[in-house]
């Protein structure tokens, strides 16, 4: 016990700039923890601030597995492997900074991590890391991992860390759960659903440098529809009906969707259980809300305003290199090229429940616009502003009621559609007003 | 963060509100919550812009608009710090359809006094078509909460949970359980005539038949009319006496007010009348007690 605590006795003792002694803080770290029974972590900075030091200068943090963490974590080391890694730029407090995210691993579970701050080691795919001082926080329900500003990331030997094998996790204890398609939820394992399979083809992807089969598609009941993964060969047909047994549900590109392997068991049922594929195969229309706690869903359709176009919308000029927006003339990373030009929408698309940002392609925009690209590229040279295609599309869509299909993603920073198709809604008001004062003076 | 959802709700409810609340995080939004539970940070509105005013200075200008529904008159202020919305603003030649988005304002001049108004982000002029489809939703809107509420009033004390358990939203919920620990069993006939009120305005076979020509059918009007016209005349004045007499920038002086309305024939009954009516629309307040300020 006492030789597990000496680096935290260490470290708050120089914390306070060693004005109180060990022996103090040794004696006050073990009450706090043996009588109030109170965390390492919260231990540590109460002692640090009651001598009148700064909690924030803590610097050696509480080792912890994965599955342990919670919400609200101040200072934590971990030790894991990288089971994804990305970049992606986001707008912070007015300007653009590049961060990482992905997925940690460890024998006991997997969870999100953002990097907000450059580290000093590129991370890969299969890297074990030895992490410092991150911090966590909950977002939708679920712990995530932040690397800050005080983290500190070390690469570790590969065998560190047993490897990271997706999918094929523990077998699971006890009876699937049977959920219904519309709600699956991300994180959750052993369920069973009941199914059509709408379509199903066969995919080779890498998994930890091997190549692996995956048989992926879409499946329906009444409730809706999703995207499924399964990662074993169970035959699966177009057009029959399935019960999935020990199914799990794992966001993919922003998107939840349907995970099974080995563990699964599959029954074909009779074919007339559930309406016919084409029945199924509809786009369900979907309130933004419960798209919001869905964390995103495929092939979807939601009616409501465009309140406002976002920055970035109309006539653009993509790096040819790696199609980023590029802002005055340079792309970030590939900086002065002579941008292609592209049309596209970023617009706030809201149904009085909640509010996404809806993307429209240069197809698309063309539609709205009745213009093409080149008729654009001309009104901005004679206007001598790309304005021009901004404000004329700000005038044909925003407050303008619409109808947008697509899939949609969510992260960090929201939802986002892909818009599929998109049409401007044309509602008989006067009947659905005739219909809803019925109903309020028959109820009257 | 997650963007705040645009409110559809009649100025009449969101004029009624008087309390403020504050959410959680690190710049923690704020929000206005109505009678009714709608907690609202962001509204969407689309109304007839009747008027926009330049209420600031030239230098420093600050546009006001009044936005009137089926039910009653939003105002909106946008001044530097809103630039885009403030440049369409001075633009418009009311009357005019116009959409707004923009944010919840409360102001409290002093207890017991609150004004409601939006600090927009964007205006647009629309036409008849999509202001139709606005009080269409306003009104899916208001009947969504005027359930919900009838739902909340038969429980005691209502809690979030509970109402989660009978299918309102959670969103919603959060918001009617603030609304009744502030508000109290709020009357819901005056929302559902509100609610009917907004649906009528849309049926033609509801609208007052408009026969020119037949100047019979508007006989009994002008007895109407009469007594508003000479009420909005004295307002008027009164407006000209307050805005006149505040010299130092604190308020015109209540005495000041009855010395000159009576000097220009504006009895002390109707000067009373036509202050109280200025209050009500937001046109003046009270900053000291026993003085008036233009807004």
């Amino acid at each position: 016990m006492k030789e597990e605590l000496a680096p935290h006795v260490h470290d708050i003792t120089r914390a306070l700039g060693n004005k109180v002694s060990e022996q103090e803080i040794e004696r006050e770290l073990s009450s706090y923890l043996n009588v109030y029974r109170v965390s390492l972590d919260t231990a540590k900075r109460s002692i640090v601030k009651k001598h009148g030091g700064n909690p924030a200068t803590l610097t050696t943090g509480i080792s912890k597995t994965l599955r342990e963490l919670m919400p609200g974590e101040q200072s934590v080391n971990l030790l894991a492997r990288i089971v994804s890694v990305n970049e992606r730029d986001v707008t912070v407090e007015g300007g653009s900074k590049r961060i990482l995210y992905g997925i940690l691993g460890d024998p006991t579970t997997t969870i999100p991590f953002t990097a907000w701050e450059p580290l000093p080691v590129p991370l890969a795919k299969g890297d074990v890391v030895r992490v410092q001082n991150a911090y966590t926080k909950e977002y939708r329900g679920q712990v995530q991992v932040n690397f800050g500003i005080r983290t500190a990331v070390a690469k570790e030997s590969p065998t560190a860390l047993p490897e990271f094998k997706p999918g094929a996790g523990q077998p699971y204890v006890g009876k699937p759960t049977a959920v219904r398609v519309a709600d699956l939820r991300e994180g959750a394992s052993n369920v069973a659903v009941t199914a059509r399979i709408l379509s199903v083809e066969r995919r080779e992807v890498e998994v930890d440098g091997a190549a692996k089969a995956v048989f992926s598609g879409v499946l329906a009941d009444e409730t809706g529809k999703t995207q499924f993964s399964a990662w074993k060969d169970f035959s699966l047909k177009p057009d029959e009906v399935v019960r999935v047994e020990g199914a799990y549900v794992k966001t993919w590109r922003g998107i939840p969707q349907v995970s099974f392997d080995e563990r699964a068991t599959i029954t074909r049922l009779k074919p007339d259980l559930l309406p016919p594929s084409e029945r199924l195969n509809v786009s369900p229309r979907m309130w933004i809300e419960d798209l919001a706690e869905r964390g995103g869903a495929a092939d979807v359709t939601v009616r409501g305003i465009l309140i406002d176009l976002r920055e970035g919308s109309g006539l653009v000029y993509r790096c040819p290199e790696c199609r980023r927006v590029l802002r005055k003339g340079a792309c970030r990373l590939h900086g002065e090229v002579k941008g292609e030009p592209d049309l596209r929408v970023k617009a706030v698309l809201d149904d009085g429940s909640g509010a996404l940002t809806a993307v429209f392609d240069r197809e698309l925009t063309e539609g709205l616009l009745d213009k093409s690209l080149e008729a654009c590229i001309a009104a901005a040279k004679e206007a001598m502003s790309t304005d021009v295609v901004r404000d004329e599309l700000a005038d044909i869509l925003v407050a303008q009621p619409i109808e947008a299909r697509g899939n949609v993603t969510s992260d960090d920073y929201g939802l986002m559609m892909i818009v599929e198709s998109a049409k401007l809604l044309k509602v008989d008001v006067q009947a659905e007003a005739r219909e809803m004062l019925e109903g309020l003076e028959g109820s009257a | 963060m997650i963007r705040e959802v645009a409110w559809r709700l009649f100025a009449s409810e969101y004029n009624d509100a008087n309390l403020e609340t504050e959410g959680t995080g690190e710049r923690p939004p704020s929000y206005i919550v109505t009678p009714l539970g709608a907690k609202v940070n962001r509204v969407f509105v689309v109304g007839v812009i009747t008027d926009v005013e330049n209420v600031g200075t030239d230098g420093q200008p600050m546009w006001r608009a009044r936005v009137s529904d089926p039910t009653g008159t939003f105002h909106v202020y946008a001044g530097q710090y809103q630039p885009e919305a403030a440049s369409a603003l001075s633009k418009l030649k009311p009357p005019v359809f116009g959409a707004i988005v923009g944010k919840s304002r409360i102001y409290s001049p002093q207890p017991g006094t609150t004004y409601t108004s939006i600090r927009p982000e964007v205006i647009k002029s629309v036409d008849e078509s999509v202001r139709d489809y606005w009080i269409l939703e306003a009104c899916r809107s208001l009947q969504k909460r005027l359930d919900a509420m009838a739902e909340a009033q038969k429980m005691d004390p209502p809690t979030k949970e509970g109402l989660v358990k009978v299918g309102v939203k959670e969103s919603i919920a959060d918001g009617i359980v603030q609304a009744v620990n502030h508000y109290g069993k709020v009357d819901l006939s005056r929302y559902m005539a509100m609610l009917a009120e907004g649906l009528r305005y849309l049926l033609p076979e509801y609208r007052e038949p408009i026969a020119p020509g037949e100047p019979t059918v508007d006989a009994p009007r002008p007895t109407k009319a009469e007594p508003s016209r000479e009420a909005d005349e004295s307002e008027g004045k009164v407006l000209e006496i307050i805005a006149a007499l505040d010299a130092d920038g604190k308020g015109a002086p209540w005495e000041g007010i009855l010395e000159t309305a009576t000097t220009r024939g504006v009895s002390k009954d109707s000067l009373e009348e036509s202050i109280n009516a200025l209050l009500d629309k937001g046109l003046i307040y009270e900053p000291i007690l026993g003085r008036m300020k233009k807004i």
